[in-house]
């Protein structure tokens, strides 16, 4: 049997070499005779800390608890899903994995049903947020123990906001616009992303169209309705948005652009997550302290955020599958995991209510915004169901690029006529 | 000779046949030429072959990561090409390989021209020219994320205090200035290439047929179209086919500086195929997108042959 499975992984690891994205394959791993060794495999954080911790404290505390070693197998920014998805298709790799966003969806077969130990682990644990089952329950089954959200928010400065004569932060779109509008004449561009990027675009244009009542696709999964009124008025306002307040170059941005651009003081307002003003306190100490956190604007219909979860999922081809439920159990006890949320500040926002209130939020208060994000927060492509079409739709940008088309020039039928024209061929409507 | 024919006659059927060696063996030439051509057979057929026909065989199956596939026939085909993306792809491909490879064809021979003269640190000077070359790409490319930076750029910088533009152009942000931009940063990364393949051809042109046409009262000009021109054909041609083929499946200028952004601009086949495969999970559809890089390619290059064989007759 072993012979086989292992045979069977080298054909398809050629196989999956053919995808073009996948070359980095996974070493061999090491022996995990009656379980003694876990593969864990973890993006690098942008918090080292949080790494740190993991390798330094919680991995020589369950080795001594369980006598089992958890081999942490860090891997670059932005490789986890070519290393999730070369190991899922060749049958070898971690044990446990991270996932992100909607991955659960994608790759749910390859992933074992987790639904008694989250049960259990919310229960130690003060129960689980909403939207924490919205990113991990695929089909009525949980396909990974959700970890923490990388909410993104709006970012400012407020020297400049003041500057401008605004103290507080604009509760609604409007608002925002009229502030964005004075700040650009200022010299201080608003700074959000309208390009190809992962995650910052994606961060504020899914709510901007959800908050005016607009969305995709109906929960059925067939119904496309991106063609409204309301979709309409979210376009027409990002196209002034962009024109009156937003520095050009946001439209060729991805995820590192804002950043620079924080850091280099080009931009009053982007929308980000919390490692900006991380960064900013750890390196540009005077930039830190005029950085601000709120929720994003309002619109007609609402305030809305997207959800970005971190969550741990056991591979089905592993042979340690109780040892790695186990281990996931023991590492959700609250003595372990707010350990390992603090270690982060407060980066990874808890999915548990017992942490609602938890001392890592008070370390830095500015960050609170980030725990209140998680009411209204929901994964692009909202509400109809999550998985392979609408993750077709986010790769292919389709609403990024409505927005980003109108703020280039094209009309607002045009736009949304596009958007229509490729959701349909998409969801097969 | 003579005294080895009358020697040998007497006794032929006495010499005993020499036994078998492998080493006479494999220094047949039918023998030796198979032991040189098999293994890059193999490997090209493990590491070429083998992804290329299973690419054929994804692009004809609906085949979601991390689940099985079905076949689908040319279905993945047939919605490329109702996809207004796909479409949009296929032009900024052509244009970003046409426009690159014409900058870098006529630059690469300027340069080439004027390295092929002699002056002082002429070695010198070819190995610096080369290093847009050598630097990996991913690297230089971070340096031209600077270059075209909207409030690092250098050329912002001159563009403003020598009052041309304020605030210069947003070179990755503005649709239209984007693929140029891109385009500008493979024509400086593949300028070396075509300019040492041409200097090395320039280079095996006998001087004495220029001495030849000068004695005969030829201009500089009608050397170059007589004499230069016909005979470096041969490596335009070779050196143009390489640069098409590179420059029509770029990867990494697009996704470091834009992504495919904004709003497609700059989106080629092989990045949209990428982002349908990996982050959209659609393994087939992927594979379709990438594999209708190839009948364009075969048709350049096939119509590039048949146009130089045309030349020779």
């Amino acid at each position: 049997m072993a012979n086989i499975i292992r045979s069977a992984s080298r054909r398809d690891v050629l196989k999956i070499t053919a995808l073009g994205g996948a070359g980095a394959m996974l070493g061999a791993q090491p022996g995990r005779a009656a379980g003694k060794t876990l593969g864990f495999m973890h993006e690098s954080s942008f918090i080292q800390t949080y790494d740190d911790f993991f390798k330094k404290t919680l991995v020589p505390e369950y080795q001594k608890a369980a006598g089992v070693t958890v081999d942490y197998q860090l891997i670059s920014v932005g490789s986890l899903q070519t290393r999730m998805a070369t190991a899922a298709e060749t049958g070898n790799g971690p044990d446990i994995t991270l996932t992100f966003f909607n991955w659960p969806f994608l790759f749910d077969e390859k992933l074992v049903d987790v639904s008694d130990i989250a049960e259990q682990i919310g229960k130690a644990n003060g129960g689980w947020w909403d939207s924490a089952k919205e990113a991990v329950i695929v089909n009525g089954k949980w396909k990974a123990i959700p970890f923490g959200n990388v909410g993104q928010i709006m970012n400012w400065r407020t020297d400049w906001f003041e500057e401008v004569g605004i103290k507080e932060f604009p509760d609604t779109w409007d608002a925002f616009l009229e502030a964005g509008t004075k700040l650009k004449k200022a010299g201080h561009p608003y700074g959000l992303e309208l390009g190809h990027g992962f995650g910052d675009n994606h961060g504020w244009l899914y709510p901007l169209l959800w908050s005016f009542g607009a969305h995709e696709v109906e929960p059925d999964g067939k119904t496309i309705v991106i063609d409204s009124d309301e979709t309409a008025r979210a376009v027409d306002y990002c196209r002034k948005l962009f024109h009156d307040a937003i520095l050009e170059d946001c439209l060729g941005w991805t995820d590192v652009s804002n950043n620079k651009a924080w850091m280099s003081e080009q931009i009053s307002c982007t929308n980000n997550a919390e490692s900006i003003l991380w960064f900013a306190k750890k390196q540009f100490p005077d930039i830190g302290k005029v950085t601000q956190q709120s929720l994003n604007p309002q619109g007609p219909k609402g305030r809305f955020h997207i959800l970005a979860p971190w969550s741990h999922a056991i591979y089905s081809f592993s042979p340690n599958i109780q040892a790695s439920k186990d281990f996931l159990v023991w590492l959700n006890q609250p003595k372990q995991i707010e350990g390992w949320y603090a270690s982060a500040d407060s980066y990874y926002a808890p999915y548990m209510h017992a942490y609602d209130d938890a001392p890592l939020w008070h370390v830095e208060p500015r960050n609170l915004p980030y725990r209140d994000s998680l009411k209204t927060s929901h994964l692009p492509g909202w509400p109809a169901p999550i998985g392979r079409a609408q993750a077709e739709a986010v790769a292919k940008y389709v609403v990024v690029d409505m927005f980003a088309k109108a703020c280039a020039g094209k009309s607002t039928k045009e736009v949304i006529a596009d958007a229509k024209a490729q959701l349909q061929q998409i969801y097969k409507a | 000779m003579a005294s080895a024919h009358t020697q040998a006659l007497p006794r032929p059927v006495l010499r005993p046949r020499p036994a078998f060696s492998l080493r006479r063996w494999t220094e047949r030439e039918g023998v030796f030429s198979w032991l040189m051509v098999i293994p890059p057979t193999l490997f090209l057929a493990a590491l070429v072959g083998y992804p290329f026909i299973y690419g054929i065989w994804l692009s004809l199956e609906n085949r979601p990561v991390a689940q099985a596939g079905t076949f689908v026939g040319l279905a993945n085909f047939i919605t490329d090409l109702h996809d207004p993306v796909f479409w949009q792809v296929a032009q900024n491909t052509f244009v970003y390989t046409f426009s690159a490879t014409a900058l870098k064809m006529a630059g690469g021979l300027a340069l080439a021209l004027v390295m092929n003269q002699d002056f002082k640190f002429k070695n010198l000077i070819r190995a610096v020219m080369l290093l847009p070359f050598i630097i990996p790409t991913v690297l230089s490319t971070i340096a031209w994320m600077w270059i075209l930076d909207p409030s690092f750029s250098v050329i912002n910088w001159f563009l403003i205090h020598w009052g041309i533009a304020n605030p210069g152009p947003s070179w990755l942000g503005n649709p239209s200035i984007a693929m140029f931009s891109l385009i500008m940063v493979n024509t400086w990364r593949g300028l070396p290439f075509y300019a040492i393949t041409l200097l090395a051809g320039l280079q095996t042109i006998s001087p004495e047929l220029y001495e030849a046409a000068t004695i005969d009262g030829a201009s500089t000009f009608a050397r170059f179209r007589y004499i230069t021109a016909p005979l470096l054909k041969p490596v335009i041609f070779i050196v143009t086919m390489f640069s098409v083929i590179f420059t029509f499946s770029d990867f990494q200028l697009v996704y470091v500086l834009t992504r495919g952004g904004p709003a497609n601009a700059t989106h080629l086949f092989a990045t949209y195929a990428f982002d349908v495969a990996m982050s959209g999970g659609q393994f087939g559809l992927g594979a379709s997108i990438a594999l209708s890089m190839l009948p364009p390619l075969a048709l350049l290059i096939a119509g590039m042959a048949w146009y130089m064989r045309g030349e020779k007759t």
